[in-house]
C-alpha cells in the first residue's frame, strides 16, 4: 500500500529546516510571513527578506496556478451525475421486502420503493420536507406496516395538525398507490424551516 | 498582493440545511436523493481532484470512484461530519491513492522535458509569469503524493492546516512540515531559492 | 440447488413465464439482471431485443415431480397502476400459464416482489 511515503508523522517541521545566515530557521521566517507577523529582525534582514522574497515569487506562481482551474460554475456535473448513477443501479444493495395485501398473500415490496411513493406523499402537504422513512413489518397480532417518517415542517403552522395531514396524506397513498396495509404512522417533526426564507443559502451568519 | 492570505472558507457554506435530508434518504436507499448529492457535490470536488492531480480526466476518474464508494459506506455514515467534508476527505484519500501509484515518476533532470498535459497548446507569445506557472506545474511532480497532496489542499484550495490534517488523516504539525518541505522543493525548482 | 427438469427445458419455461408477466398490464418490466443493467449504463444499443430479461424469474419445482412449481418474481411496476393489483395480476397470470402447461400437476406456488416503480 504504502510506495513512497514521508517520514513517520511527528517529524517535526525543522527536521530538514535550514538556518539562514542570520540564524533563523528558514521554516520560522515563512511561518511568519504565512501567519502575517514580523518583528524588527525580519523587517530589516536581508537574508529574512530574501526568503520572503522567494516564497513571494513562488506564491505569484501559485495564484496563476489557482486561476487555471476553471470556476467551479463552469463544470458540467449532468454527465459525471450520470455515469456514478448508472454504476449506483448496478449495486445490489439487498434491500427489505415488505408485505403487500393481505396478510398471507405472498405479495411484496421493497422498502426502498414503498419509502419513496410515502415520502412524496408526505411532500404533497405544502413546505413539507420527507426525511428518514422507515417501514418495518410489525409483527404483532395486528396487521399491517409501522411507518416512521421525519419530516421538516414549516415554523408559525400548528404541528399537530399538519402531522394529522401528513399521516393523512401517508394512510392515502399507502393505500391507492400501493395497498400496503399500515398499522400505524409515526410521524416525528425534525425540523422547522423558516417559510418565508426557504433558500437561506449565502445569508448564514 | 502576494503576502494577503485567502480567507479559508468553511467546506459546507450553504450547503448543510438542504443536504441533511438528502444524506439520510440517499442511505436509505433512495437513489433520487443520492443523485442530487452528487449533482451538487460534484463540481467542487473536480476543481479539487484535478488541483491534485492535474487533469480533469483523472479527477472525474478519482471522483466517480468516490462517490461510488460513498455510496456503499452511506449506511455508516452518521452524520459526525457534513457531507461535504466527508466526501472532501473520500476524495482526497482517492487521489492520494492515485498519486502514490504514479510515483516513482520523473527523475529531477527530466523534469524540465515533462510535457505539460492538456496545456499542449501554448500561444506562442509566453509572458514570463506563464512561464513561471508552467514550471510550477511541472515541480509539483517533484513532491511526494502526501507533499503533494497538503500543499495543494493549502495553497490552491486555501484549507486550513487543521482541515487538511483532518482531511488527510494526519496531525496538523505532520502538515506544516509536509506544506513547508513542498514549499522549499517549489522554490528551489522555480530557481528562486539560492 | 440444480432442478431436477433438464436445465434447457427449463430455461424455456422461465422465458415463457418471462413473457407472461411482461404482458400483465402495469408491469413496466422485469427486475433487470446485471447483464441488462451493463448494458444499459454502458449504452450499448441492443437492450430489450431477444426477448425479455429473466433474471426476475425464479422457478423452483416442487419437492417430487407431482408436486407444483414455486415461482419467484421480481418485478418493476408503473406508478399509475396500484401495486398491489399488478401483483395480484401477475400472480394470476403465472398460474394460469402453469396450470395450462402442465394440466397434471397441483396448483404453483407465485411469489411476487414489486422492486421498482417508473
Amino acid at each position: 500500500m504504502t510506495t513512497h511515503t514521508d517520514p513517520p508523522e511527528g517529524t517535526r517541521a525543522d527536521g530538514d529546516d535550514e538556518r539562514l545566515p542570520c540564524g533563523r530557521p528558514l521554516s520560522q521566517v515563512w511561518d511568519d510571513w504565512e501567519r502575517q507577523v514580523s518583528d524588527p529582525h525580519s523587517a530589516t534582514c536581508p537574508h529574512c527578506r530574501h526568503a520572503v522574497r522567494d516564497l513571494e515569487q513562488l506564491e505569484t506562481a501559485v495564484a496563476g496556478l489557482r486561476e487555471e482551474t476553471p470556476e467551479t460554475s463552469a463544470y458540467d456535473a449532468e454527465p459525471l451525475t450520470r455515469r456514478v448513477m448508472d454504476l449506483v443501479r448496478l449495486e445490489l444493495r439487498p434491500g427489505r421486502p415488505l408485505p403487500l395485501g393481505e396478510p398471507a398473500e405472498d405479495l411484496w415490496i421493497m422498502e426502498t420503493v414503498a419509502a419513496r411513493a410515502l415520502r412524496s406523499a408526505a411532500e404533497s402537504v405544502e413546505g413539507v420536507s420527507a426525511g428518514s422513512c422507515r417501514i418495518v413489518d410489525a409483527d404483532g397480532p395486528a396487521a399491517g406496516v409501522e411507518v416512521r417518517l421525519d419530516i421538516h415542517a414549516p415554523a408559525h403552522v400548528g404541528l399537530q395538525e399538519l402531522a394529522e395531514r401528513v399521516r393523512r396524506r401517508v394512510r392515502e397513498a399507502a393505500d391507492r398507490e400501493l395497498g400496503m396495509v399500515i398499522a400505524s404512522v409515526d410521524i416525528r417533526v425534525t425540523d422547522l424551516v423558516d417559510s418565508g426564507a426557504e433558500n437561506r443559502e449565502g445569508d448564514t451568519a | 498582493m502576494a503576502g494577503a492570505r485567502r480567507l479559508t472558507a468553511p467546506p459546507d457554506a450553504g450547503h448543510d440545511t438542504g443536504d441533511t435530508l438528502l444524506v439520510v434518504r440517499a442511505a436509505e436507499g433512495d437513489e433520487d436523493a443520492f443523485a442530487a448529492l452528487v449533482q451538487g457535490h460534484a463540481p467542487v470536488l473536480i476543481r479539487l481532484a484535478t488541483r491534485l492531480l492535474g487533469t480533469v480526466a483523472e479527477a472525474e476518474d478519482a471522483v466517480q470512484d468516490a462517490f461510488l464508494s460513498a455510496w456503499r459506506r452511506l449506511p455508516e455514515f452518521h452524520g459526525q461530519a457534513s457531507f461535504a467534508t466527508w466526501m472532501y476527505r473520500i476524495v482526497t484519500n482517492r487521489c492520494l491513492n492515485v498519486l502514490r501509484a504514479r510515483r516513482p515518476v520523473v527523475p529531477l533532470e527530466a523534469a524540465g522535458e515533462m510535457p505539460a498535459a492538456e496545456h499542449a497548446t501554448s500561444p506562442a507569445r509566453i509572458t514570463e509569469a506563464r512561464d513561471a506557472v508552467r514550471e510550477l506545474r511541472e515541480a509539483l511532480d517533484l513532491l511526494s503524493a502526501e507533499q503533494r497532496a497538503c500543499w495543494v489542499l493549502r495553497e490552491l484550495d486555501g484549507r486550513s492546516y487543521e482541515f487538511i490534517a483532518d482531511a488527510v488523516g494526519i496531525s496538523q504539525e505532520a502538515v506544516r512540515a509536509r506544506v513547508f518541505r513542498a514549499r522549499r522543493c517549489l522554490t528551489q525548482a522555480l530557481g528562486a531559492w539560492r | 440447488m440444480s432442478a431436477s427438469m433438464p436445465s434447457a427445458a427449463q430455461a424455456v419455461l422461465i422465458e415463457d413465464v418471462a413473457r407472461v408477466v411482461e404482458g400483465v398490464p402495469g408491469v413496466a418490466f422485469l427486475k433487470p439482471g446485471l447483464a441488462a443493467r451493463l448494458r444499459s449504463a454502458l449504452g450499448r444499443a441492443g437492450a430489450g431485443t431477444g426477448g425479455p430479461s429473466t433474471a426476475g424469474v425464479r422457478l423452483t419445482p416442487g419437492p417430487h415431480a407431482a408436486a407444483g412449481w414455486h415461482v419467484d418474481v421480481q418485478v418493476v411496476v408503473v406508478r399509475q397502476a396500484r401495486a398491489v393489483e399488478v401483483a395480484r395480476a401477475v400472480r394470476r397470470a403465472v398460474e394460469q400459464d402453469l396450470a395450462v402447461r402442465f394440466p397434471g400437476r397441483p396448483g404453483s406456488r407465485v411469489t411476487v416482489t414489486i422492486t421498482g416503480q417508473v
